[in-house]
C-alpha cells in the first residue's frame, strides 16, 4: 500500500485556507453592505476552519493508501466515513494526470481513473510527485490493456 | 443518404414561418410604437421574418442527412456549424421511437439513437415515416446477429441445448431459441420488407406482457406518483374559482362562513374541533383529487403497453396521446430491478425495469426502463430470469445489530424533532401539546425492525442480487461480469458496530437515480470478503465470457443458462469457490 506525499496535506490546507477566505470576502461583505455582523466572529469562523481543514488534512493524509493489486486499482481512504475502492483494470475507460494552479504550485499532480459506471465514474489519485503521476498513468494504462474486455456497455 | 420525410419538412417549415412572422410582427409594432417605422413596416417585417425562419427550417431539413450503411450511423446535420457524426450499431444502446398527436396525424415518428457515451441523445431523427422506423428497427436489431452469422453454427448448438434446460413457458423466449440458429436468413426477409410492420405478431417476436383496461386501472391505483400531490398543488391557482366554491362548500358543511377575512377566521377561531374538521375534510378531496391526477397520468403513460421478444431485443410499446416505442437489446442490459411497494405486495404484484447504459423508455425520469410496469410476482421474476439468467434468490440478512442501529437512527430522529415541537411550543405556539410530537417513538421500533427485515443479499451463482426498502422495496440483479467499481463505505456509526455497506457499481444510467446496488450494514469482515468475491467473480466470469463464449452472447443471450450451468462443472478454481462460498455467507450472518 502506497500513502500519499506527505506535502499533499499542504495542498489540501492551502485549498481550505482559499475556501475559507472566500466565505470570509462574503461574509464581509454581508457585513459591509447588508446586516452587519460582529468583525471577531468573522475572525473566528475563518480560523475554525482553518483548524478544522489542518486536522483534516491530517488525519486524511494518515488514511489515504492506494495500491495496484492483481486485478484491481485498490483505494482507502475518507476521514468522517471510511471508503475503500475497488477499481478493476478490466473496467478502466482511460486516465488522466491532471495538475490544478495549487497543485503545480506545490509541485504536485493528480492521476484521475474513468470508468463507464455511474458512482465514482472518476476517481482521482491526488499528492502525487509529477514523476509518480505519470510513471501510473502510464502503468495503469498498460494494466487496462493487458486485461482486455469484453464489451463494458 | 437520406433526408427525413417530407412532411415533417412542411410541418418545420410552417412553424418557423409562423415564428418568424410572430418575431417579425412584434419588432415591427415595437419600431413602430417607439422609432416611427413607417405604415409598411409591421407586415413588411412579419413576411420577412417568416421568409427567413422558414428559409433556415429549409436549409435545415436539406442538410439533414443520415444513412444507414455496414455497422455505421452516418448523419450529417447543420446549416452554419456542420456536425457529422458517426455511430457504430454495435455501441447503440436503446433504439426509441416516440409519436406525439401530430406525429401520428401524418404517420411519422422521432427516432432516438442512445449510445453510452454523453449526456444527451446521440441521434434524433425528427421525423420519418412508420416504413422508414421499421427498416430502421430492424437494420439495427439484426446487425449484430448478420456479424455473427459466421460463427452461428458453431453456437447453433448451444442455443438448441437452451431449449431443453428450459422447460418452464415455451412461449416465452425460449421459444426463440431454435430460430436464431437460422438468423441470418429470417433476419435477412425482415429486413427487405420494409412494412413488416409489427414484429409482435410476427413470426420472430413473441408477446411477453400487455395489459388490458383493467390491469391498467388497477397500476395506475397502485403505483402512486409521488409527484401527484406536488403537481396538483402547483396547478391549483388555475381554477381558483373552483377551489374557493369547494372550501366554502367544506365550511358551510362544519358551519362556518369562509366570507370575509379567512385568515382572521382560521386563526381567531375558538372552535378548534370545527377547524380540525375543515381541514380535514380539505385535505381528504385535496388528496383525492392528487391520486386521481395520479392514476390520469399513468393510464395516459401506459396505456396499450405492449412488451414484446424479437430475437434478442426486448421492444415496448405504450402511451396513449404520445406513442412510445422502443428496442432494448439483452445483450446491452446491465442489471435489472423489481421493484414492489407495499401495496402490490399486499397483492403480489411487482414492477420490472431493466437498465442499459442509454437512456430507455421515452422519457428519462420515472419511467426510465420499466420493463413490465405491473404483473404478478412470479411472472415478473421469470421475465428477469429470461433477461438474466438467476436462479432463486435466498436472501442473507443483515447481523442483529444492524437493527439496533436502525432503532438508535430513528429514535435520534424522533427524538430531534420532539426537541424542535418543544421549541417551537414554548417559545411560539405556547399550546402546550408539544409532547405529542412525542407519539413519533411509537412507530421507532417497528420501522427499524422492518427496514432491518427488507434488507439483504445473495450471492447467487451468476448474479449479485441486492434488496432493501419497505415502502418501495427494491431488488436489484447485477450480473458479476456488468460490474464496474466495488465500494465498501463505513460511517462512523458502522465503525462502532463493526458494519458496513458493500456498493457494485454498473454503467447503467438510471444508477444516477440512486441506482447502485447496495449490500448494507454487514460485518466487516464479510464486507471484505464480499468485496474480494465480487472482484473475483468479475474476474472469472469476462474471462469465461472471453473464451469461446463471445459468440453466443452476440446470437443469443438466452444461451448463458446454459454456459453458466457449464461452468459450474468444470473443475476450475473460480467455479469451485462459487459454489462453496454462499454457505460460508449464511453461516457467518
Amino acid at each position: 500500500m502506497e500513502s500519499l506525499h506527505p506535502r499533499v496535506r499542504l495542498l489540501w490546507v492551502l485549498s481550505t485556507v482559499i475556501q475559507a477566505s472566500v466565505l470570509g470576502v462574503i461574509a464581509y461583505l454581508v457585513d459591509r453592505f447588508a446586516v452587519s455582523l460582529p468583525q471577531t466572529v468573522i475572525i473566528a469562523g475563518w480560523v475554525v476552519l482553518v483548524l478544522l481543514g489542518v486536522a483534516h488534512a491530517i488525519a486524511a493524509h494518515r488514511i489515504w493508501r492506494f495500491d495496484l493489486q492483481d486485478d484491481a486499482l485498490f483505494l482507502l481512504r475518507g476521514v468522517v466515513t471510511r471508503t475503500d475502492t475497488s477499481v478493476p483494470y478490466v473496467r478502466v475507460q482511460h486516465v488522466d494526470t491532471t495538475r490544478g494552479p495549487v497543485e503545480r504550485a506545490i509541485g504536485l499532480a493528480s492521476v484521475v481513473v474513468y470508468t463507464a459506471g455511474t458512482r465514482g465514474a472518476d476517481i482521482t489519485i491526488p499528492g502525487l510527485r509529477p514523476e509518480r503521476a505519470t510513471e501510473l498513468r502510464e502503468r495503469l494504462r498498460d494494466l487496462a490493456n493487458e486485461s482486455e474486455a469484453t464489451d463494458a456497455v | 443518404m437520406s433526408r427525413l420525410h417530407p412532411r415533417s419538412a412542411v410541418v418545420r417549415i410552417a412553424r418557423a414561418a409562423l415564428q418568424g412572422g410572430f418575431f417579425g410582427f412584434f419588432g415591427g409594432s415595437l419600431g413602430s410604437g417607439m422609432f416611427d417605422f413607417p405604415w409598411f413596416a409591421v407586415p413588411g417585417l412579419a413576411a420577412l421574418g417568416a421568409v427567413v425562419f422558414s428559409g433556415y427550417a429549409l436549409a435545415r431539413y436539406l442538410r439533414f442527412q443520415y444513412e444507414l450503411d455496414g455497422d455505421t450511423l452516418t448523419v450529417e446535420s447543420g446549416v452554419f456549424a456542420r456536425q457529422s457524426r458517426q455511430i457504430p450499431l454495435g455501441r447503440v444502446q436503446n433504439l426509441d421511437v416516440e409519436q406525439n398527436i401530430l406525429n401520428r396525424l401524418l404517420g411519422l415518428a422521432i427516432v432516438r439513437f442512445e449510445t453510452a457515451g454523453g449526456s444527451a441523445t446521440e441521434a434524433t431523427l425528427d421525423a420519418v415515416d412508420e416504413a422508414e422506423v421499421e427498416r430502421l428497427r430492424n437494420y439495427v436489431r439484426t446487425h449484430d446477429r448478420d456479424e455473427a452469422a459466421g460463427t452461428a453454427a458453431a453456437t447453433s448448438d448451444a442455443v438448441a441445448g437452451t431449449e431443453s434446460g428450459r422447460s418452464a413457458h415455451a412461449d416465452l423466449p425460449g421459444a426463440t431459441g431454435p430460430s436464431s440458429g437460422h438468423a441470418g436468413d429470417a433476419q435477412a426477409d425482415t429486413d427487405r420488407g420494409a412494412s413488416h410492420t409489427d414484429s409482435g405478431r410476427g413470426p420472430d417476436g413473441s408477446l411477453l406482457f400487455a395489459f388490458d383496461q383493467r390491469e391498467l386501472l388497477t397500476y395506475a391505483l397502485v403505483s402512486v406518483r409521488p409527484a401527484a400531490p406536488v403537481l396538483t398543488l402547483a396547478s391549483l391557482p388555475l381554477g381558483m374559482d373552483v377551489v374557493w366554491a369547494v372550501l366554502r362548500f367544506n365550511a358551510g358543511l362544519v358551519g362556518a362562513s369562509l366570507n370575509g377575512p379567512v385568515v382572521r377566521w382560521l386563526l381567531g377561531s375558538p372552535e378548534t374541533s370545527r377547524l380540525a374538521v375543515f381541514a380535514a375534510l380539505s385535505i381528504a378531496q385535496f388528496l383525492l383529487l392528487a391520486l386521481v391526477v395520479s392514476m390520469a397520468l399513468t393510464v395516459i403513460e401506459y396505456h396499450g403497453f405492449r412488451l414484446t421478444q424479437a430475437d434478442g431485443d426486448l421492444r415496448y410499446e405504450r402511451g396513449l396521446l404520445r406513442r412510445y416505442s422502443g428496442n432494448i437489446p439483452l445483450e446491452k442490459v446491465q442489471s435489472v430491478t423489481i421493484r414492489e411497494n407495499v401495496l402490490m405486495r399486499r397483492f403480489g404484484y411487482a414492477t420490472l425495469a431493466v437498465e442499459t447504459a442509454g437512456y430507455s423508455g421515452g422519457n428519462q425520469q420515472s419511467t426510465q426502463g420499466v420493463a413490465v410496469p405491473l404483473a404478478p410476482r412470479e411472472e415478473v421474476y421469470e421475465l428477469a430470469r429470461d433477461i438474466e439468467p438467476f436462479g432463486d434468490l435466498d436472501f442473507d440478512r443483515s447481523p442483529k445489530r444492524a437493527r439496533r442501529r436502525y432503532l438508535a437512527r430513528f429514535s435520534l430522529a424522533a427524538a430531534g424533532l420532539t426537541g424542535v415541537a418543544y421549541a417551537v411550543d414554548s417559545l411560539v405556539l405556547e399550546t402546550g401539546y408539544w409532547w405529542l410530537a412525542a407519539l413519533l417513538f411509537l412507530p421507532v421500533a417497528p420501522a427499524a425492525h422492518l427496514r432491518w427485515r427488507h434488507r439483504g443479499y445473495d450471492l447467487s451463482e451468476s448474479v449479485l442480487a441486492t434488496r432493501s426498502g419497505f415502502w418501495r422495496r427494491t431488488t436489484r440483479i447485477v450480473p458479476y461480469y456488468r460490474l464496474q467499481t466495488v465500494f465498501v463505505t463505513r460511517s462512523p456509526f458502522q465503525r462502532r458496530r463493526d458494519l458496513a455497506t458493500v456498493g457494485a457499481d454498473t454503467a447503467s444510467s438510471t444508477s444516477l437515480l440512486g441506482g447502485v446496488a447496495r449490500v448494507f450494514d454487514i460485518d466487516e469482515d464479510t464486507a471484505t470478503e464480499l468485496r474480494n468475491t465480487l472482484r473475483e467473480r468479475l474476474r472469472v466470469d469476462i474471462a469465461a465470457r472471453r473464451s469461446g463464449e463471445r459468440s453466443v452472447e452476440t446470437v443469443e443471450r438466452v444461451g448463458e443458462t446454459d454456459e453458466r450451468a457449464g461452468e459450474t462443472d468444470e473443475p476450475a478454481g473460480g467455479a469451485n469457490e462459487r459454489t462453496d462460498e454462499p454457505d460460508e455467507w449464511s453461516g457467518e450472518a
